[in-house]
């Protein structure tokens, strides 16, 4: 048999076998045809039973995953918490009624059926829903417990519950405008639940892949007893001083941690639809506004840094300080000649307007660029607003915004600002999330001199011993503070009965931890504030009742018989932290 | 021969009757499995719905309409901190025993009620 090709191996026989050759052997010809489909059966057999091996072992596990796949539906978010682990939003499930109208018999009956067990339904819309031919539709979303079980009684075909999640706010307005909160399919749409979705939720969700509570809490810089205390005081505030809105914001200047912020009037998370009133934003970011006197902090802290200035100099406040056709007059005139500590303790708008006017405007200008106030200020949430600076910066525009005129900015902006003249020269950008000083540090940059923070220290806590932040002066925390009274712009005019005041204090001036920012829109003069509606007579002394209320929820022991302000802060050297 | 076929026969049989009963458990198990994760999800649900039920119940402007409501306490003055080593030693008897528990005396005066302050 072998006798035509001695040479060829088993392999090249097979393949020869199979060729219809006229030389080769019938033989081996069938040889190798039965071989082959002896290989291609054992191979389909082989495949059978590994499928049959897979289908066997596999089978419950398929079942299992998709009855999990179902209640993710709803989009599931991770919990949000306070600084010390409070629950400020967290999911429940609550059943939702959904129908096939593929699958349903009558739809008459059944419309009829759920309007009268649901009064809330609109029969119209459900006929509609139920008549078309879609495979899903919604009815109705988050039913209570009671409805789902009358529902269930109707034993109507077609219709069935899917268990979906429900964002809940325990705490409801207390703390808002920084939550945010989401629509109804579980998608954020405001303050950090929007910002929960950029990190990369949305497109978990998109994925299927969010499922239950697997997703690790955030956990936000809020403090919800010091936001809540805030709060209290700022709306009893409101309703005292009769003004239209009161807003506050604890900051924490070492790190740059927002610990509370509380816009009022505000809305509660759980009812979203409140969020719209116009009246209701968060004037603290969303919000732009001329500071006032607050400001004078810049323009001192700019004197004092452009080391052209000591606390000794002095500027001319023995008359109003003409300018073109625009007379700037002092509240409380001294006619004299007047120190750096004396005209930030009387706010005297002709000093700090001269003061200005000695560095010049483009100085002036590139200082407060470097001090964050004239660029917006973006945060995690998304609500933000672009400072208003002038077009052309003239020496008209420096004397304005010398004492907070002239340039409006959101708020939140001149916090992180001051906060950085009082932390040792550090611009931290603000956050709402958790931060260690380590990484505060990481995102800081140093804008003033370490000398500058400890003299504006010390300025800050001089006002509030014999300034205009006197009323504020709580007893044992020493603080600090800076008033600030603008008039608003009505129509173009600045109106001098519409006041919006404000108040920055700073606590313990001597170490500063928190800076302290309380803030009113038009509060009106009362009998037992003589009729002035100025930032001394309702900002400061609210700051004071705010500080007294939260420097021990922020473990800050209270201290008696310290020495005054030119002994402890100036003298102590560069006490810096 | 016969005797290999025999052999070979009892063999599948018994391995046959092994696979089943190995299979029987494994769906078993995985029935059980599959209810524990159910029950699981289910105790996770009401969890998370209990502890937002408890955080709703905490939260401070309850507890403080409450507290204003039901008890006489006020808010803490800066004078009333002080620091450990400074307080004084423990005086010999501040209560005395027979006058039994202030606080319980507060609790157990019965014109305190709920929504009306108490008559002094």
């Amino acid at each position: 048999m072998q006798s035509m090709f001695p040479n060829e191996n088993r392999w090249q026989r097979f393949i020869r076998g199979l060729l219809y050759g006229r030389d080769v052997d019938r033989a081996v010809k069938a040889k190798a045809r039965l071989g082959l489909a002896i290989v291609i059966f054992a191979a389909v057999y082989t495949v059978i039973a590994v499928r049959l091996v897979m289908f066997a072992t596999f089978s419950d596990g398929h079942n299992g995953r998709r009855s999990v796949g179902q209640d993710a539906i709803a989009t599931a978010r991770p919990d949000i918490l306070d600084r010390n682990g409070e629950i400020l939003a967290t999911d429940v499930k609550s059943p939702s009624l959904f129908a096939e109208p593929r699958k349903l018999i009558d739809v008459d009956e059944a419309v009829e059926l759920l309007t009268a067990t649901l009064p809330d339904l609109d029969a119209n819309e459900v006929r509609e829903r139920l008549s078309s031919k879609r495979g899903f539709v919604w009815l109705k979303r988050e039913l209570t417990p009671e409805q789902q079980r009358q529902v269930f009684h109707l034993g109507i075909p077609g219709v069935g519950f899917l268990p979906e999640n429900k964002r809940v706010y325990p705490n409801g307005p207390t703390i808002s405008h920084t939550l945010g909160h989401v629509n109804i399919d579980n998608q954020g749409i405001a303050g950090i639940e929007k910002w929960l979705d950029g990190q990369g939720l949305a497109a978990l969700h998109m994925a299927g892949l969010a499922a239950d509570r697997l997703q690790k809490p955030v956990e936000l810089a809020v403090d919800l007893r010091v936001q809540f205390a805030l709060r209290d005081e700022l709306v009893k505030a409101r309703d005292k001083f009769k003004s239209k809105a009161s807003a506050g914001l604890v900051l924490d200047v070492n790190t740059g941690e927002i610990v509370a912020m509380v816009s009022e009037p505000d809305y509660d998370p759980n009812n979203p639809r409140e969020a719209n009133d116009p009246t209701r934003i968060n004037r603290l970011t969303t919000g732009v506004f001329e500071m006032g006197s607050t400001f004078k902090v810049f323009t001192v802290a700019m004197g004092l840094d452009s080391g052209r200035m000591n606390l000794n100099t002095t500027f001319d406040g023995r008359q109003s300080l003409r300018y073109g056709r625009f007379t700037i007059h002092d509240d409380h005139p001294m006619n004299r000649m007047l120190t750096i500590p004396e005209i930030f303790t009387y706010s005297s708008n002709i000093g700090a307007a001269r003061m200005a006017l000695s560095l010049g405007p483009e100085y002036h200008r590139a200082f407060l660029k470097k001090m964050g106030q004239l660029d917006r200020l973006r945060t995690e949430i998304p609500e933000s607003a672009e400072p208003i600076v002038p077009k052309r910066w003239g020496e008209l525009n420096t004397v304005t915004i010398s004492f907070g005129h002239g340039l409006s900015v959101a708020p939140l902006q001149a916090v992180m600002g001051i906060a950085a003249t009082m932390n040792g020269g550090l611009l931290i950008p603000p956050t709402f999330l958790k931060r260690s000083r380590e990484d505060a540090l990481k995102v800081a940059t140093q804008v003033l001199k370490p000398e500058t923070s400890q003299k504006m220290r010390y300025l800050m806590r001089l006002n509030a011993e014999k300034g205009t932040g006197t009323k504020a002066n709580v007893q044992g925390y020493y603080i600090g503070g800076k008033t600030g009274t603008a008039e608003k712009v009505i129509n173009g005019r600045y109106a001098k009965n519409k006041l919006l005041t404000d108040f920055m204090a700073v606590l313990p001036a001597d170490k500063p931890r928190y800076l302290v920012m309380i803030m009113l829109d038009e509060p009106q003069g009362l009998p037992e504030t003589h009729g002035f509606a100025t930032a001394g007579w309702n900002a400061g002394p609210v700051a004071g009742k705010v500080i007294a209320r939260i420097a021990p929820l922020l473990d800050i022991a209270p201290r008696f018989d310290l020495p005054k302000a030119d002994q402890l802060i100036l003298a102590s050297g560069s006490g810096n932290r | 021969m016969r005797l290999l076929n025999i052999l070979v026969i009892a063999a599948l049989i018994l391995a046959a009757s092994y696979v089943y009963k190995i299979k029987f458990d494994s769906t078993l198990q995985a029935e059980r499995l599959a209810k524990v994760r159910n029950e699981i999800r289910k105790e996770q649900d009401a969890i998370a719905r209990l502890r937002a039920e408890w955080a709703k119940l905490e939260t401070p402007s309850r507890i403080q309409s409450l507290a204003e409501r039901h008890l006489t306490l006020k808010p803490l003055h800066p004078t009333q901190f002080d620091n450990l080593d400074r307080l004084p030693e423990k005086p010999p008897q501040i209560v005395n025993p027979q006058s039994g528990d202030p606080i319980g005396a507060m609790l157990a005066t019965p014109d305190t009620t709920g929504s009306v302050p108490a008559k002094r």
